[in-house]
């Protein structure tokens, strides 16, 4: 999923590598002095020149002078190439405000930054777009964990406005969740769209779920109550509670979604969206957090060859982790999402 | 809906309008503030940046148009640039057709195809609906239950696996029906077998429109999209989805302009009624509030006669009642005021809200009211007193208060051209509106 965004990112890494590159060839090639720099005690500096620390004689000052000398970034100096990572994250969907918000911390890492001559350019940008990417998409979760260390029956609302793929996403959870060993009922909470009721009742039968069904136009809340009733009293580990897609706009629905809150008592309010989202994925993100709450976020439809920025904005906008992660059309094309692993990916050397 | 970037839009222009010196930093600023709306709507990065990169070189290398100050050179390149972005509204013809629907996942194919049948069906057309989507469950139970609920025939099965079959038989059993309309399931781009199965589907089914449907919320990845269904099945028209939601759209316009088509329709709403025509005439004018300058031009051309309204006797002040009675009469013959007035660049004046709140018929009072004035108190207001005020009325066939609030009308359109006066620089000139709409496109 993150392949486009990817080999931007390497392209603007490298271009904002050889601006400070240049920047600090420039002053180094004119000889000592020019250059703002800072000159540092050997200890403490990682970079250690080969030799081994004496006392201090010209040769070693010299040897401050030119290897250890530091340079100081200026704003100047990256705006050039911010700017092309600005539009690199635009371009891969990461929505503006995630965008400026991302911008501002990389600028805060690098300008101003002391930088050793012995440094290598290409760390101190992976390191700055790394700890950006970092703190926006937060830690990973962990549902199983959390299955294990909560009472059972463990009840997950999914939600989301229409279309971003709840129902299959419910369906893969609990073939899932299956596999894993833990016994799964699906409450259909979508009586709205027409097809809804058979389109979840078809996966739970391929997949040899149960499913609780009321027939289309019946009290959703009434549904999943029962849902929870029928896990209770045969001791289910895990209630998927399916919703009909509605959007943050409408009031009523909203309401909807709060009486089924107040009903089901859900122990994680899950938001799904698709990865293909544009800016939009932040407004809605941030009422439906607002409104209903989320614990944790699934983002669909990743195989579209999207660039993952959905992901970035939304985990900026509401703080929220992102859970899982759609690839396919499969019941097993849904993989655990893990930022760690995804910002190594990124930003990873091949 | 597009509320959100029209009022960015709207203020990036408003900031022009405001500024004294137009140049290039200026400029710079407006492409600046014009990027951020459009992006931040989702329009393709891309498109973004040629239409920025237009605007800056055109602004500084176009001479403008005799008559035209440089702010309203550089707000025509702006206008003129952002309709090449939405291009032209498709073409929909009430004849017997086959319509193709394509579209990503979600993005609401099935719950369009019974609005489209609906809206066709309203028309007064045979419709009927084939049910090509063989893999989502539920699907065929979803459209034949809506197709059902307007009593539009609808072809599909449970157990067939194969589309092209479900399509072949059922365009035999629907021969009877006008309008075919194909719902497929959801695909995309990457999906190197569905995509050739659409193509197989086009070319059984002939389709006369290969119509692509898009979630308003879809982002950078539209354009793309697009461009391989472009490839596929030639597109000749997008269905923008979901627009009750606060998405912009942007990324559906980057499709339109991705396969050169138009925007067929806009869904907005989850009844089977929630289907609106697009109407691209005057939709980027709105969009950047300035109003729908082209069919302003087209009106002012054919209502306006230059002894009708002098503008500027009315800007120094002079603006008597019989002012107002020719400026109510032309203005009859162009429309309401609040639109005139909508479809004026006055950049960032805000007008009382008061001066639009008179309606047509009241409008025509004002009229027989004034004719029954003297010539010289329709050019002094001041002479009429109460008596006056009751033979007025009377022979009017009014009341006194309608003569009254007649007259207060008039003393609050005299105010606010005093106003517009002392904000443009005593520079309101009719002559220089009317060019600058007649230089618009």
């Amino acid at each position: 999923m993150f392949g486009g965004l990817k080999a931007k990112l390497h392209a603007a890494r490298s271009r904002l590598g050889s601006s400070i590159q240049t920047v600090i060839t420039a002053p180094g090639s004119s000889g000592t002095g020019t250059a703002p720099q800072v000159p540092v005690s050997q200890k403490e500096s990682p970079n250690q020149s080969p030799s081994a620390p004496a006392s201090p004689s010209i040769v070693n000052k010299v040897k401050v002078l030119l290897i250890e000398r530091e340079l100081i970034v200026s704003e100047t100096d990256v705006a050039d190439a911010l700017s092309e990572l600005e539009l690199t994250l635009l371009e891969s969907d990461v929505a503006l405000t995630a965008t400026d918000a991302i911008i501002a911390h990389v600028k805060k890492i690098l300008v101003g930054k002391h930088r050793k001559i012995g440094e290598s350019v290409d760390s101190l940008v992976v390191g700055a777009l790394r700890a950006a990417l970092l703190e926006v998409l937060g830690n990973g979760f962990n549902l199983l964990d959390y299955i294990r260390t909560h009472p059972r029956p463990v009840k997950i609302l999914f939600t989301g406005v229409n279309g971003t793929g709840k129902t299959t996403t419910v369906a893969k959870i609990g073939s899932y969740l299956r596999k894993q060993g833990f016994s799964v009922v699906i409450g259909a909470g979508d009586t709205y769209r027409a097809g809804a009721i058979e389109q979840i009742g078809v996966h739970a039968e391929r997949l040899g779920i149960k499913i609780i069904q009321h027939p289309e136009g019946g009290d959703p809340s009434a549904v999943l109550f029962d849902t929870v009733q029928y896990a209770a009293s045969h001791k289910i580990d895990v209630v998927l509670a399916d919703t009909a897609g509605r959007f943050h706009t409408k009031a009523n629905l909203m309401s909807q979604l709060d009486k089924i809150k107040r009903v089901m008592k859900p122990d994680l309010v899950v938001y799904v969206d698709e990865a293909v989202a544009g800016n939009d994925a932040v407004i809605r993100a941030f009422e439906f957090d607002k409104t209903i709450g989320a614990d944790a976020v699934i983002l669909t439809k990743a195989d579209m060859d999207s660039r993952g920025g959905a992901a970035i904005s939304i985990a900026h906008t509401i703080g929220k982790p992102l859970m899982f992660i759609g690839t396919g059309q499969s019941y097993d094309d849904i993989a655990p999402f893990e930022p760690a692993q995804v910002v190594e990916e990124l930003l990873g050397d091949s | 809906m597009l509320d959100g970037l029209s009022t960015s839009l709207k203020d990036a222009l408003r900031k022009l309008a405001g500024k004294t010196v137009i140049d290039r930093a200026a400029v710079d600023e407006l492409v600046k503030d014009l990027q951020r709306a459009l992006i931040s709507s989702d329009v393709n990065v891309k498109l973004v940046m040629e239409l920025s990169k237009a605007v800056r070189t055109r602004s500084s290398e176009e001479e403008p148009l005799k008559g035209m100050t440089v702010r309203e050179h550089v707000l025509r390149i702006v206008y003129q640039e952002l309709v090449r972005l939405v291009w032209a509204s498709t073409d929909v013809k009430l004849e017997p057709q086959t319509v193709l629907m394509a579209g990503l996942q979600g993005s609401g194919k099935t719950t369009t195809t019974a609005k489209l049948a609906r809206y066709f069906q309203k028309k007064g057309m045979k419709v009927g609906v084939i049910c090509a989507d063989t893999f989502r469950p539920g699907a065929f139970d979803q459209i034949s239950t809506l197709c059902t609920k307007i009593h539009v025939p609808c072809y599909g099965s449970l157990q067939e696996k194969d589309a092209l079959k479900i399509t072949r038989e059922g365009l035999a059993a629907l021969k009877e029906q006008e309008l075919i309309i194909v719902d497929t399931q959801g695909r995309h781009a990457l999906e190197a077998d569905l995509i050739r199965e659409i193509i197989n589907l086009n070319n059984l089914t002939k389709a006369t429109h290969r119509w692509l449907v898009i979630d308003a919320a879809l982002g950078q990845q539209a354009s793309e999209q697009a461009r391989r269904f472009h490839e596929a099945i030639n597109i000749d028209g997008v269905i923008i989805t979901k627009m009750d939601g606060t998405a912009k759209g942007g990324g559906a316009m980057s499709a339109v302009a991705e396969t050169r088509s138009g925007i067929a329709f806009i869904g907005s709403g989850e009844t089977i009624e929630d289907l609106e025509r697009f109407d691209p005439d005057g939709f980027i004018s709105r969009l950047l509030g300035m109003g729908d300058l082209k069919a302003l031009m087209e009106k002012a051309n054919e209502a306006i006669q230059p002894q009708d309204v002098d503008m500027n006797a009315m800007m120094k002040g002079k603006f008597t009642l019989r002012d107002m009675y020719k400026q109510l009469e032309a203005v009859n013959k162009m429309g309401p005021l609040k639109q005139i007035m909508g479809m004026l660049p006055l950049g960032n004046m805000e007008l009382p809200e008061g001066v639009y709140d008179v309606t047509s018929t009241k409008m025509v009072r004002y009229r027989i009211i004034m004719d029954s004035m003297t010539p010289r108190e329709l050019d002094d207001p001041s002479l009429i007193n109460s008596s006056r005020m009751q033979r007025i009325a009377h022979g009017a066939g009014a009341t006194p208060d309608e003569v009254r609030e007649l007259l207060k009308y008039y003393k609050m359109m005299q105010r606010t051209l005093k106003g517009l006066r002392g904000a443009s620089g005593g520079k309101f000139n009719m002559q220089r509106l009317m060019k600058r709409f007649s230089g618009m496109q």
